[in-house]
């Protein structure tokens, strides 16, 4: 799920940025230093709409660097549990397959898998139904459920399924190519 | 082999007879003994008479004699008990006597031969102290056997026995006391008291003696159990059927047998008595046996009504084998079967044996306070099973849980046993006993009690016990670390080969090598290591961007082509990919640096793409690329990377000294010549061309054979084995780029030709301190190395008024460059090794030092002026009256003062410093102009000030701060616009 938020933090600038450019410097860095990242609280930052106040900076003694508190609004991306969400499969294997949303990277066990659906070994390995008229090979779009979901320091990982009413394949490149 | 085994089967079941036979006598009286055998009993039975000589009805009840009350209950219970006591020996003797020789059997035989008058001795001692109690209470005794008697035993048991009763049972001083005798002592019972030690038992544990554990565990069907003895010693085995009575079991098992051997045996052909050899478990299949002409007879087991296969006298069933063995050769505590033991006794196609989890097992190996408040868990057994609900309290074997569902009470109590754990999918959980003890993962399926994990490192499946886990939102990996080395470090192997830690197993390591190509995964000892590699050195990518640790890169050939992620080692210009989309090697990809581009990350051209989006997008922060670029130009971890990657950071020198051949000057290997093969860091690695070998010589210990020849910079690199050259490197790109490119032409030939004539003054402080060094200089000179730091510090304050105190910071800078500058335009002294730190180029240059790094004005003088400098043509670049350096048709140049430019851009130059020799023309590829120095006279030729006169007052790396004639204005300008006025 997708949040418009306030975040805060502490940015440390070097010296060598203090003058007149001082502020861009700030905010380019704390783009540099936040987009992208992940916190198990907010998620994953995905951009910075604005900043809404940088603070008085103080310096640090000793280094020259300079402390600024900045407040800014950010997008950010988390997954939660029982979320359904549209990812795109970037990986099969015969223990299931892994999926993307974003940053987030979803895996669904073949366990997880409706009981039909077998999976296929060899050049483009796929999960197909007996009949072939359902299959699930990379770049193919799905609609999943995430169950489960584990944060780290950098990266979200959450585990999904597709054993469930209107989940599955949503569009099959297969097909189209 | 077999055979052998069958028989002594046989001989089991026929002892077991006997045995029976026995248990039957104990039961009736003593008159029912035959012969051998009975020795023993009659012992014991003649030692009972001795104890309650009136008493035969007592005799026929061992069980309830504790049960007596009254006075001399103490006494006669215990002394009856001893009986028993020995009489329980005795039939443990004979079990154990089962297992092994048949011989023992004699022994008894011997012994009973022999015992009456042992027998006779034994009493003697006794005799007194049991008449004098005895037969003072035998009326007594008499009756309340009788009212005991009368009555319904057990009922009377449970009554009677409280507490304190019981305590009063206890022995005390009073109480005839027990002795220890040694167990040898007993075989030949004749000398008994003439063994050397017996020792009393203390009172304190006359009761333990006598209590009788019960050993009999409770078998029951379906109970996994291990063999402890024979060649199935340590497998798994499945109880199917149990004989409480003659402590036997029938259990199945994965047969071990040999069918070769096995058909040898039975053709009658000699069989070798090869008992090292152990057959791996195997079902047994009836085709194959047949093929190998082993009879297999088919019966049917007259209780269970099943069929089995019956060879050599072996039953099979199902492919396993049915084995009958007794319950001491099986050991049923804390069998812990993994999932490996049990998928294989699970025969294909065999569903209904599909609940693994035995739930028999599963309890039998629970821990103590294996349930703790608020776990989730589910009812397995009983009435509510499967209700699930959540522990509310535990005592002992009690487990409170609170129900999900509504309509029943609060709370429920439930024996542990009837309790499992339940986990949902999706959640995290911890294993904590078992083989995969210390793994973390998520639940992904369900399946009864057993839970299909996927390990967080490995992505991969695991099937775990309920039992076995916890819910924890820890994440491990089971062991990362074995000695100082952990998961994901970078390690030496030897000296060629190094590699990353993608697995830590018990004591080794899997480690994926450094080698091109194909992965190549080594399993490693930990002494097999070497070392951890921990230092942080740079690479070139393809586009020779450079690549640090935690840039995104992407592989763009080999094997791995298409691979990208951020690079977590770097060595010897491989990189160590992690690409989390990557499943083998726990996502590790090796790769040549030069295969590899960085995507986006900290350097090169898609940087600034990067900064110029991110630009359009968020417009309010309007920030020039070239600001952005200094911060951007640094790598996250810039300064300590780029001085960590000194050596490697110069690719260039590193490459180019590599395929030379050099001569070693000195060092142990003085005088001799050879081809460098590698360098690493400080050392270099030559193959010397007189002997057949390699040895590694410090970089400073070489000179180049080829001596002059060599390209300046290389030599320089190549020699002057000096860090804080190569940093500057980094941030020196971004100003680079704007000089180069208008300087394409006139600027660039320019600064290639001081290099042969050192006279010139310097074309731009950061050139001049590389081209006049002198190469013998710049390994050796202490100087060099002590200027720059020093100079690095008082390198130019902003705000401290760069116009106002002209030179006032350079004041106290040595005064060898001071001397130099202020006697231009007369030949810059190259020779002066401090001068060459104080150039404000290599100080500035220096990202990592504090105020080093050109303060802001400095910077935005050039950004402002760079991009002027760019859209310039570069035909109006000359103009009259600035000193320029014109070659001449020889090669060798003169000054000149330039009198005039022609319209194809050409000029008319008067040679000589003032402008007083022969006018000649030049193209104007052929002129340079000459950099001013400090205080000279200048000229503006470009930009929005193009053609004013001015003084130099500072230079700050590539800038010059100009103090403007007509106006004393102080303008900040770079130095490539600026040009030396004559001084006519």
């Amino acid at each position: 799920m997708f949040f418009h938020i306030t975040l805060e933090r502490n940015m440390q600038l070097h010296p060598r940025h203090f003058g007149p450019h001082l502020r861009d410097k700030l905010v380019a860095k704390l783009m540099k230093d936040v987009e992208g990242t992940c916190s198990g609280r907010h998620g994953f930052v995905v951009a910075i709409t604005g900043v809404e106040d940088i603070g008085k900076g103080l310096i640090r003694e000793g280094t020259g660097f300079v402390t600024f508190p900045v407040k800014y609004q950010a997008v950010v991306f988390r997954p939660f549990k029982g979320e359904i969400l549209e990812a795109v499969v970037t990986m099969v294997n015969k223990m299931g397959f892994f999926a993307e949303a974003g940053p987030v990277q979803i895996f669904v066990s073949n366990h997880l898998i409706p009981d039909d659906m077998e999976f296929q070994s060899g050049d483009m390995p796929n999960y197909t139904t007996s009949d072939g008229s359902v299959k699930i090979q990379k770049d193919s779009e799905v609609r999943l459920k995430i169950i489960g979901t584990r944060v780290d320091a950098t990266e979200i990982f959450c585990i999904g399924t597709i054993k469930d009413d209107f989940l599955g394949v949503i569009n099959d490149p297969g097909a189209t190519a | 082999m077999a055979r052998g085994r069958r028989r002594r089967d046989d001989d089991f079941i026929d002892d077991d007879e006997e045995d029976e036979g026995l248990m039957d006598d104990e039961e009736e009286d003593e008159e029912e003994y035959d012969g051998g055998k009975g020795g023993r009993k009659r012992r014991r039975s003649e030692f009972i008479d001795d104890v309650a000589v009136e008493d035969d009805e007592e005799e026929e009840d061992d069980d309830d004699d504790e049960e007596d009350d009254g006075g001399r209950r103490g006494k006669k219970p215990k002394r009856r008990s001893g009986s028993e006591f020995f009489e329980l020996e005795a039939v443990v003797d004979s079990d154990e006597e089962e297992e092994e020789e048949e011989g023992e059997d004699d022994f008894i035989n011997d012994a009973g031969a022999d015992l009456p008058d042992d027998d006779g001795n034994r009493r003697l001692p006794h005799r007194p102290i049991l008449m004098q109690e005895d037969q003072e209470d035998v009326e007594e005794m008499e009756r309340r056997v009788k009212e005991r008697y009368s009555k319904s035993n057990q009922i009377d048991y449970a009554e009677d026995a409280t507490d304190v009763e019981q305590q009063a049972l206890l022995p005390s001083v009073k109480d005839p006391k027990l002795w220890m005798v040694k167990c040898a002592a007993c075989k030949g019972l004749r000398n008994i008291f003439s063994s050397a030690k017996v020792m009393i038992v203390p009172i304190k544990e006359m009761t333990d003696v006598l209590s009788v554990e019960s050993k009999a565990v409770d078998l029951s069907r379906d109970t996994w159990v291990r063999m402890k003895i024979g060649i199935y010693k340590g497998d798994l085995a499945k109880v199917v059927d149990v004989d409480n009575v003659r402590q036997r079991v029938t259990v199945k098992l994965i047969p071990r047998v040999d069918l070769q051997t096995l058909a040898n045996k039975l053709e009658g052909r000699d069989i070798g008595k090869k008992k090292t050899f152990v057959p791996p478990p195997r079902f047994f299949n009836n085709d194959e046996a047949r093929e190998m002409h082993i009879r297999v007879d088919r019966r049917r087991d007259k209780d269970t009504g099943e069929y089995f296969e019956m060879v050599d006298g072996l039953m099979f069933k199902d492919g396993f084998l049915y084995k009958t063995v007794s319950v001491k050769s099986i050991s049923s505590q804390n069998i812990q079967p993994t999932f490996d033991e049990l998928e294989k006794f699970r025969k294909p196609g065999e569903d209904a044996d599909g609940d693994v989890a035995s739930l028999s097992t599963l309890f039998a190996n629970r821990k103590k306070g294996h349930f703790m408040k608020g776990d989730a868990v589910i009812v397995v057994r009983g009435d509510l099973k499967n209700l699930m609900g959540w522990v509310e309290k535990v005592e002992e074997d009690t487990v409170h849980i609170r129900p999900k569902m509504t309509g029943l009470p609060k709370t429920l109590a439930f024996n542990e046993k009837e309790l499992c754990k339940y986990f949902k999918p999706g959640d995290h959980v911890k294993v904590v006993s078992g083989v995969q003890e210390g793994v973390t993962g998520m639940v992904v399926k369900v399946e009864g009690h057993v839970l299909i994990i996927l390990s967080d490192t490995t992505k991969e499946h695991l099937r775990v016990f309920a039992d076995h886990v916890v819910e924890s939102s820890e994440i491990t990996t089971g062991v990362t670390r074995v000695g100082e080395y952990e998961l994901h470090d970078l390690v030496l192997l030897d000296n060629m080969t190094f590699g990353v830690i993608i697995r830590v197993e018990s004591e080794a390591f899997q480690v994926l090598k450094g080698v091109p190509d194909r992965p190549e995964v080594v399993l490693v000892k930990l002494r097999e290591i070497k070392c951890k590699i921990e230092r942080r050195s740079n690479a070139k990518d393809r586009s020779n961007n450079i690549v640090s640790i935690k840039d995104v890169v992407r592989v763009v050939e080999g094997p791995c082509r298409g691979k990208q992620g951020p690079v977590e080692h770097i060595h010897r210009g491989f990189l160590f990919i992690h690409d989390r989309h990557h499943l083998e090697h726990a996502g590790y990809i090796c790769a040549k640096a030069q295969s590899c581009v960085v995507v986006g990350g900290s350097q090169g051209n898609n940087d600034r793409k990067g900064v110029d989006s991110s630009k359009s997008r968020f417009g309010t922060f309007r920030s020039s690329p070239n600001i952005l670029q200094s911060p951007r130009g640094l790598p996250p971890r810039g300064p300590p990377a780029d001085f960590g990657g000194g050596y490697r950071g110069g690719g260039r020198g590193h490459d180019s000294l590599v395929g030379k051949t050099i001569k070693i000057k000195s060092g142990p290997f003085k005088g001799y010549r050879g081809r460098v093969k590698e360098v690493k860091g400080p050392l270099v690695r030559i193959e010397l061309d007189s002997q057949m070998k390699i040895v590694s010589v410090n970089r400073k210990d070489i000179a180049d054979t080829t001596g002059v020849a060599t390209p300046f910079r290389d030599t320089r690199n190549g020699m002057g084995s000096d860090p804080p050259m190569h940093p500057s490197r980094t941030p020196l790109h971004p100003y680079q780029t704007p000089m180069r490119d208008p300087g394409a032409t006139p600027i660039h030939d320019g600064m290639r030709t001081p290099m042969h004539d050192r006279a010139w003054a310097p074309m731009s402080p950061a050139r001049d301190s590389w081209e006049d060094a002198n190469p013998a200089t710049w390994g050796t000179s202490p100087q060099y190395q002590l200027g720059t730091p020093g100079r690095t510090y008082e390198a130019p304050t902003p705000g401290s008024g760069w116009a106002s105190t002209p030179g006032g910071n350079y004041s106290d800078s040595a005064t060898p460059r001071e001397s130099s500058y202020g006697s231009a335009p007369s030949p810059y002294l190259p020779s002066t090794p401090t001068a060459q730190p104080m150039t404000p180029s290599s100080a500035s240059y220096l990202p990592g030092t504090p105020g080093g790094q050109p303060m802001t004005p400095g910077n935005v003088g050039l950004d402002v002026m760079s991009p002027t400098i760019g859209g310039e043509s570069e035909g109006n670049w000359y103009m009259p009256d600035i000193l320029v350096n014109a070659i001449r048709a020889g090669g060798d140049s003169h000054i000149g003062v330039v009198k005039d430019v022609l319209m194809d851009g050409s000029c008319k130059v008067a040679l000589g410093t003032f402008g007083n020799g022969e006018t000649l023309t030049f193209p104007p590829s052929d002129l340079e102009v000459v950099r001013p120095k400090k205080s000279d006279k200048i000229k503006i030729m470009n930009g929005t000030l193009r053609g004013v006169t001015g003084k130099l007052i500072g230079i700050d790396g590539s800038d010059g701060i100009v103090k403007l004639d007509d106006t004393y204005e102080v303008k900040i300008l770079d130095m490539e616009i600026l040009a030396k006025l004559s001084t006519k």
